[in-house]
């Protein structure tokens, strides 16, 4: 990158300061961020949610979002200097050469226009191209980007295709004016690691052919090895260090940037069956379940033991989640039955008895939606005690400020408190908190870390860790994220479409042979090595990764 | 031209050039256009057009200053977070929280205000305002503006009255509806669509016919008659608050209805619930005045701004504004009520900027 001449240079940020309003005054978010990008360079943000990744991603465009203001420092791109231009100009800027692709490509296209439709707005706009020409263009592009039947597929709806293809139909969108500059704001955080594998693909693969400057924005250090030439990290609004990709990876300089890199390092102990003969927590025994016509689950069995940690993989609509429903009693299964301790269970929550709704607790993915915004934090946690155990008074107080301890939170600070004073983190520990209250034998996690940083969730999955020492808890720890499983699980089950396809102690489903299903998520975890996305791409050819691939 | 004229273009044109001079852009371009406006009006009108601008802006003034005070008053004397809340609120809410508060005031305290008695003939018919009575008297020589702080209770208190039932009946509705779901869903949801699809006015006609026009039954056909809007209104918000996770949790737990409707739902939507009170609580108390005004409402000799309206409106066939008056009163807290839940709209949609 060295070779890289100052007449190249397309886009400079300089002492960029960054206010947001919030509770009636403005404080500041970035605190003077500068970033050098070249023509053709792909420039990786990386940072925890809040580090000013997406915020800086947007002032790169000159813009900023509502309730937020641009207080000081430079923007150039290009010879031009953004933060001074007018309006008009700043527009004609935006689409035209400078393109933004964002992380859910399901909310922003627009449901009622065909894909095609709003892909060459912006080329007819500018007057760039013809609508004939345009839409001809589109298609390339999409050949390109190898979705399928791309003469075609334009003329869908955005509902009608999957959310991978969405994501490289957005991709295709950035292009179509052949910007100089393309903004990537996770564009890969909300899909399955197979699908991830092609549309990270497609991304380096056309911003290579067209010579593209890119800023690629992500909190996955794996994905942003493959994509990036220099990698910034982020932290509160100041940057930590930059460096080329492969100098930041095998020697990161500041210790927060270590601390990233080390967080996979969790591992504990795997623990095997109990040999004393005693009867499995947990069975779920052949359950087939439908939504409405529509069959989810088919013949799924699987036991979990006392004091053990069995992770359900697969990708989204594999029936992980719905299982769990099966479980606590939310969706009756068709057939087959749910066994607690060798006892059956009814089928329906509204069916079962105190105890054995006590025995089985749940954490949830978002932390938001999972705590009432408008109850006191003693009161999430105080009412199943109440509720189970008829603690009144004090007693109540003395169990909820033990439960806080237990999840490392202070109860001084936090007793009075409501969830959305709390961080990420904080709220996802509460989660914990109310589940250990009904002193359960057994917790469902779902997806209880996907939504938080990383270093954020290697401190609930030690905190589950801890618990399950101590209580001798049963998790049923539900994810896509094998990484999470290589660091907390006991055994393993898969499933795709519905099925359980493998299943096993851990050490025995890592190593090969696996069933080819289970060969393709494994093989498909973004590694911290640079050259993992080509290597897998050669190994696997071009027409045959992600969801296409052969399994 | 006389000195009132040269003051008034004197004065205009110092303040544009004032505000152009501190870079004031908006009150600049408002202030000359009004003096640019102000010479054709002038031209066209002469000299009482000016004035009845002159005498316009100063009661904005008013009214805006009387606002402002209002709003700093009331940040001072509530607790912090409530302040806190309250410093947001744009002048028209703080007017219209004035207003309120006047009404209030006027009709928890309306015997001691008023002169005399709200059925107290105190002199002929239609007498002219004159120092007892601050805008004379009515059909039966009964003092106007007696019945007007009197009709202050009357009126306002049935309407609040009617749309309080109106909400604990809808309310309770919407949300059993949206808990349980199912039959009892479909069954309230269609009953409620079948006295929306009877016209408000005639269904109320009817029902005041057929049982007589007591209180009671003026209330509780009111308040049958909106219970259905508060009931959709509140089935809607709730079923976005019961997909949420911590209601799955609440039901997993083993709690029942009732505590989901109270301690899980019901704080999450009491925003939208609040500026839909403030809106049905305009409606009813028009349709109130309307009733009155046809005669169906509160029945004479008491006050009430609907049916004094009605009982004073010969006299606007000689040119008197007297029976505007208590129409006037209407449209001031309607419009008054309205901006309150304009600003409490706002808050609750999330629209701040």
């Amino acid at each position: 990158m060295g070779m890289l001449k100052d007449k190249d240079v397309l886009l400079k940020i300089r002492d960029l300061h960054i206010e947001g309003y919030s509770d009636e005054e403005w404080i500041e978010i970035v605190h003077g961020v500068d970033l050098t990008l070249h023509r053709g360079e792909v420039l990786g943000l990386i940072g925890e949610s809040g580090a000013g990744k997406s915020t800086i991603g947007l002032a790169a465009m000159g813009f900023a979002r509502d309730g937020c203001r641009i207080s000081g420092g430079s923007v150039e791109f290009d010879g031009m200097e953004l933060t001074t231009t007018p309006k008009s100009d700043l527009r004609a800027l935006r689409g035209s050469r400078i393109a933004y692709v964002a992380q859910s490509a399901a909310a922003s296209f627009n449901p009622a226009h065909k894909i095609i439709e709003q892909h060459i707005e912006a080329p007819l706009h500018y007057r760039i191209q013809k609508r004939v020409e345009a839409q001809e263009d589109a298609m390339a592009l999409y050949e390109r980007l190898r979705l399928p039947n791309p003469r075609e597929i334009g003329f869908r709806y955005p509902h009608q295709v999957s959310g991978g293809q969405l994501q490289r139909a957005m991709t295709a969108m950035a292009m179509a004016c052949r910007p100089d500059l393309i903004i990537f704001d996770e564009p890969t955080t909300a899909l399955d690691v197979t699908t991830q594998i092609e549309v990270l693909a497609a991304i380096r693969d056309i911003v290579d052919q067209f010579n593209t400057a890119a800023i690629y924005i992500t909190h996955d250090l794996a994905v942003v090895a493959q994509m990036a030439d220099t990698i910034k990290v982020l932290l509160k609004g100041n940057e930590v260090e930059e460096a080329p990709t492969e100098q930041m990876l095998e020697s990161p300089e500041d210790d927060y940037t270590k601390s990233l890199w080390a967080v996979r390092s969790f591992k504990r102990e795997q623990k095997s069956r109990p040999t004393d003969g005693s009867p499995p927590v947990v069975s779920v025994q052949d359950v087939d379940a439908a939504y409405g016509e529509t069959k989810v689950l088919e013949d799924v069995s699987f036991d979990i033991y006392p004091g053990m940690t069995v992770a359900v993989v697969g990708e989204s609509g594999s029936g992980k989640s719905t299982t769990a429903r099966c479980i606590t009693g939310l969706l009756p299964p068709l057939k087959g039955k749910i066994l607690f301790n060798g006892e059956e269970m009814p089928p329906r929550y509204q069916d079962r008895s105190w105890e054995q709704l006590r025995q089985v607790q749940m954490i949830y993915q978002m932390a938001d939606t999972a705590l009432n915004p408008k109850v006191r934090i003693s009161d999430i946690i105080g009412r199943p005690a109440e509720f189970y155990g008829g603690l009144k008074g004090t007693e109540l107080k003395s169990r909820v400020d033990e439960l806080l301890d237990l999840i490392e939170l202070d109860p001084k600070k936090f007793y009075n408190r409501y969830p959305p004073e709390l961080s990420g983190g904080q709220k996802q520990r509460i989660g914990i908190a109310r589940a250990l209250a009904a002193e359960p034998q057994f917790i469902i996690c779902d997806e209880v870390t996907s939504a938080l940083d990383q270093l954020v969730a290697e401190g609930i999955l030690r905190l589950l860790d801890k618990l399950q020492d101590e209580l001798n808890l049963a998790y049923m720890f539900i994810t896509h994220d094998l990484a999470t499983v290589r660091s907390i699980a006991d055994e393993v089950v898969v499933m795709q479409q519905g099925r359980v396809v493998e299943q096993g102690p851990k050490d025995a489903m890592f190593r090969p042979p696996h069933h080819p299903y289970t060969d393709l998520l494994l093989s498909s975890v973004p590694e911290m090595d640079p050259n993992w996305l080509t290597t897998l791409l050669e190994e696997r050819g071009v027409d045959n990764i992600g969801e296409a691939a052969e399994v | 031209m006389n000195m009132f004229v040269l003051g008034y273009y004197a004065f205009l044109i110092g303040l544009s050039c004032l505000a152009a001079y501190y870079n004031k852009r908006s009150a600049f371009l408002l202030l000359f256009s009004l003096t640019l406006a102000s010479f054709v009006l002038g031209i066209v009108g002469g000299e009482s057009a000016l004035h009845a601008i002159a005498a316009s802006a100063a009661i904005l003034a008013l009214a805006a200053g009387t606002s402002y005070a209002f709003r700093e008053f009331l940040v001072m004397i509530t607790p912090h977070e409530t302040a806190r809340e309250l410093r947001t609120a744009p002048l028209t809410a703080s007017f219209g929280m004035f207003v309120i508060f006047t009404y209030a005031i006027a009709g928890v305290f309306a015997p001691i205000i008023a002169p005399f008695g709200e059925g107290e003939v105190i002199a002929g018919a239609f007498a002219p305002a004159d120092d007892t009575m601050l805008l004379g008297a009515d059909q039966l020589g009964r003092d106007m503006f007696s019945r007007i702080i009197y009709g202050a209770r009357n009126s306002v208190g049935l309407a609040l009255i009617a749309t309080m039932l109106a909400f604990i009946m809808g309310a309770a509705a919407g949300m059993l509806a949206a808990t349980r779901g199912g039959w009892l869903d479909q069954f309230l949801g269609r009953f409620a669509d079948v006295i929306m699809s009877v016209p408000s006015l005639i269904f109320s006609l009817l029902m005041l016919s057929i049982f007589g026009t007591n209180l009671a039954v003026i209330v509780i056909v009111v308040a049958v008659i909106y219970a259905p809007r508060v009931f959709r209104l509140t089935r809607a918000v709730a079923g976005n608050v019961v997909v949420m996770d911590y209601i799955e949790a609440a039901k997993l737990r083993g709690e029942g209805t009732w505590y989901l409707i109270r301690k899980e739902i019901l704080p999450n939507s009491t925003a939208p619930l609040i500026a839909e009170f403030g809106l049905e609580f305009c409606f009813v108390f028009l349709l109130i005045a309307g009733l009155s005004f046809l005669g169906l409402g509160i029945q004479p000799p008491t006050a009430d701004w609907g049916s004094m309206v009605r009982e004073n409106a010969t006299l606007i066939s000689f040119g008197e504004l007297t029976p505007l008056i208590p129409a006037a009163a209407i449209a001031l807290l309607t419009v008054s009520v309205n901006f309150v839940v304009d600003w409490m709209l706002y808050r609750s949609s999330g629209l701040k900027g």
